[in-house]
């Protein structure tokens, strides 16, 4: 079956209030996502993240409590306002271990083909033709399948 | 491109009406079923579900096989085998992003004064 979240961790030689900065702060946001970021941090607050090569992802900010927990709900595709079924859901829940960091995020809330959208918001054009030429070929096998069990 | 989005547009809003997730649900819980037998688990009626079942299918994340008098569904594997590998890139895009801001944090930290390593001339 299709995973419909995705959890991943790491550990941060970085006290977890500098940890705090870099995961939500517009500047740093714009270093390690995007190529550029704007964030109102504050919940309900708008965010804007920008890549140069594919646009302005809008997303909302969902929950701020520092330096603990923030989370956002982005959208795809590129430009569109962030609501359910549009969206996902990205959580951060960062703890102090000893002078380290534990930067914990999951994201969840796929719907289980928003990855057409994401290939064309996100990866390279080659990706996009790949998915797009994919596409095709089941459009094709389909009418095909349809076309032979008409004559069954 | 505009084509292309319009596919697109068409796979996104097939997958985000909560019925039609349930319905493919179902769908891969049976193996194959009739428009019939899934409105039967389903709170819809016969109707939405054929109607739901048309999106699916134009969609390309369902094909329907014309056995005898009746049409049996059964979800398209590829389709989710592409959603499979689509999570993978999410996962090691987020392997990209965690590792940036460890990166980031790790040299903040070591430009900044430690409260440890005050120097002793500073006063």
């Amino acid at each position: 079956m299709v995973p419909d979240r995705i959890e991943q961790e790491v550990l941060i030689d970085a006290p977890v209030e500098v940890v705090w900065a870099i995961v939500t702060e517009a500047e740093h946001v714009g270093a390690w996502f995007s190529d550029s970021a704007e964030i109102d941090l504050r919940p309900g607050g708008e965010a804007s993240l920008t890549w140069e090569e594919h646009g302005t992802a809008r997303a909302r900010v969902e929950k701020v409590e520092p330096p603990h927990s923030f989370s956002f709900r982005w959208a795809r595709p590129v430009g569109a306002e962030p609501r359910k079924g549009n969206s996902t859901l990205v959580e951060f829940s960062l703890s102090a271990e000893g002078e380290q960091t534990r930067l914990r995020v999951v994201e969840s809330g796929f719907p289980e083909l928003e990855g057409s959208e994401d290939e064309k918001a996100k990866y390279a054009a080659e990706n996009t033709r790949g998915w797009n030429l994919e596409l095709g070929d089941l459009r094709e096998y389909v009418s095909k399948q349809v076309r032979e069990s008409a004559r069954r | 491109m505009s084509r292309r989005a319009d596919e697109v547009d068409e796979l996104w809003a097939a997958v985000a009406d909560p019925t039609r997730r349930r319905l493919l649900d179902v769908l891969l819980a049976h193996g194959e079923a009739t428009a019939t037998t899934l409105a039967g688990e389903l709170p819809v009626t016969r109707q939405a579900v054929a109607k739901h079942l048309a999106v699916l299918d134009r969609a390309g994340l369902v094909e329907g096989r014309r056995r005898g008098r009746e049409v049996r569904y059964a979800v398209r594997p590829e389709r989710l085998d592409a959603a499979t590998r689509w999570m993978a890139r999410v996962a090691t895009d987020w392997d990209k992003r965690l590792a940036a801001i460890k990166r980031l944090a790790e040299s903040t930290e070591r430009e900044r004064p430690s409260p440890k390593k005050t120097r002793p001339e500073g006063d």
